[in-house]
């Protein structure tokens, strides 16, 4: 009765012997990049156990954002190294799943994927970081609302507006939030303000868009704060940027 | 025997089960690049070509690939700068218009990602991401 079994196992050994040219120290990594970092970094280490050259045919990465660099391109038996797969964060949050992969000239097992996962750590977690109104409407408040990234202890935080045409009032939650109450001054004109978002003592600073806005009517740039580079004017839309008159309250 | 055979596929099948097991433990938070789009979230290119003026086309590429070619009109709005990017196109959105966007088989999730974080950080709605891709867009338009 146990024939069955021991042939089965027998014969996945085999198989995964047979295939184990290059063997990886692991296929999958996973990052903690710090908050100000611009890239995460990841080794993946190999070495040829078989007897003859493994030769790499292809190596790609599953996004425009994601490099992977090979050390050699063949690589003699007994000789190890590593691919080295470099993921630019840019101003992507949260989980990030990149892959890369790796295509070789050996006989089983051609195809290899690599796994770079990173946690990128977000301070403030801002929802929503858009707040309109059309034109005409009533000038109520409209909230944001800011939570506090699990791994930071943040007890304030400030947000600016850019433009005299909106203000913004921050507010506790409870719970480590807190509330952006955005209110226009009217809704007359259409207008446009970002909003700065920074928790006190902190050098990152986040970002909202508050706006007056008419299907009907050419659409405004927003006016950008220091430190970020204007935006283009959207073809089309021929109103100015309106003077930065920053107003706004610290909690 | 019947019951032993059963019994040894049992052990066998659970064993299959264990790595797969393992990777939808660790992968629980998100599979970007497996991430699943409803289908009333994806437009052909035919649609949303009929869409005409009353849609506006977000190209999520990177500024490199933009800045070779894109569907003319579109504005760029990919993660790598999405901070800088996201009030230029918030300055051109009006409410009721419907957002399309693509990227290119090489960056194929990113039009995904930027969908989704348009919904949920912007909190807009009519988010539609191109079936195909630029490089369908191309195939029906040049």
């Amino acid at each position: 009765m146990k024939t069955p079994v021991f042939a089965f196992t027998l014969s996945m050994i085999m198989c995964l012997c047979a295939r184990a040219e290059l063997k990886w120290e692991q296929t999958t990594i996973e990052l903690h990049p710090a908050p100000n970092d611009k890239q995460a970094v990841g080794h993946f280490k190999y070495q040829n156990t078989g007897k003859t050259p493994v030769r790499f045919k292809s190596v790609h990465a599953s996004c425009g954002c994601t490099t992977a660099q090979t050390q050699k391109e063949e690589v003699p038996p007994g000789d190890k190294g590593e691919i080295t797969a470099t993921f630019n964060i840019g101003d992507r949050t949260g989980t990030q799943v990149k892959t890369v992969t790796v295509e070789t000239d050996e006989a089983a097992n051609q195809k290899t994927v690599l796994t770079l996962k990173a946690e990128i750590p977000q301070q403030l977690e801002i929802t929503p970081n858009f707040v309109f109104w059309k034109q005409g409407d009533k000038p109520d408040s409209k909230t944001i609302n800011v939570k506090v990234g699990k791994d930071f202890n943040v007890k304030h935080i400030k947000a600016t507006s850019s433009s005299p045409d909106f203000q913004a009032k921050v507010g506790e939650a409870g719970n480590g939030q807190f509330k952006i109450d955005v209110k226009p001054q009217d809704t007359n004109k259409v207008v446009a303000s970002m909003l700065t978002i920074q928790a006190e003592d902190s050098t990152k600073v986040f970002y909202a868009t508050a706006r007056i806005t008419n299907a009907q009517t050419a659409p405004v740039p927003p006016i950008a704060p220091a430190g970020l580079k204007p935006p283009v004017a959207p073809a089309g839309a021929t109103a100015p940027a309106r003077p930065t008159a920053p107003t706004g309250q610290t909690h | 025997m019947k019951f032993l055979l059963a019994r040894q596929a049992a052990v066998v099948a659970a064993l299959a089960l264990l790595p797969a097991a393992g990777e939808a433990i660790y992968f629980r938070d998100k599979i970007s690049w497996r991430s699943s789009i409803a289908p009333s979230e994806i437009v052909t290119v035919e649609e949303a070509r009929g869409w005409g003026d009353t849609a506006i086309w977000v190209d999520a590429r990177p500024d490199d690939e933009f800045a070779s070619d894109h569907v003319p009109g579109a504005i760029s709005l990919n993660e790598d700068r999405w901070n800088e990017l996201l009030p230029q196109f918030l300055a051109v959105w009006t409410p009721g218009k419907k957002i399309i966007v693509y990227c290119s088989s090489l960056s194929c999730n990113a039009s995904r990602e930027v969908a989704h974080r348009l919904r949920k950080e912007a909190q807009l709605s009519d988010v539609f991401v191109l079936e195909g891709g630029w490089e369908a867009w191309l195939k029906k338009n040049r």
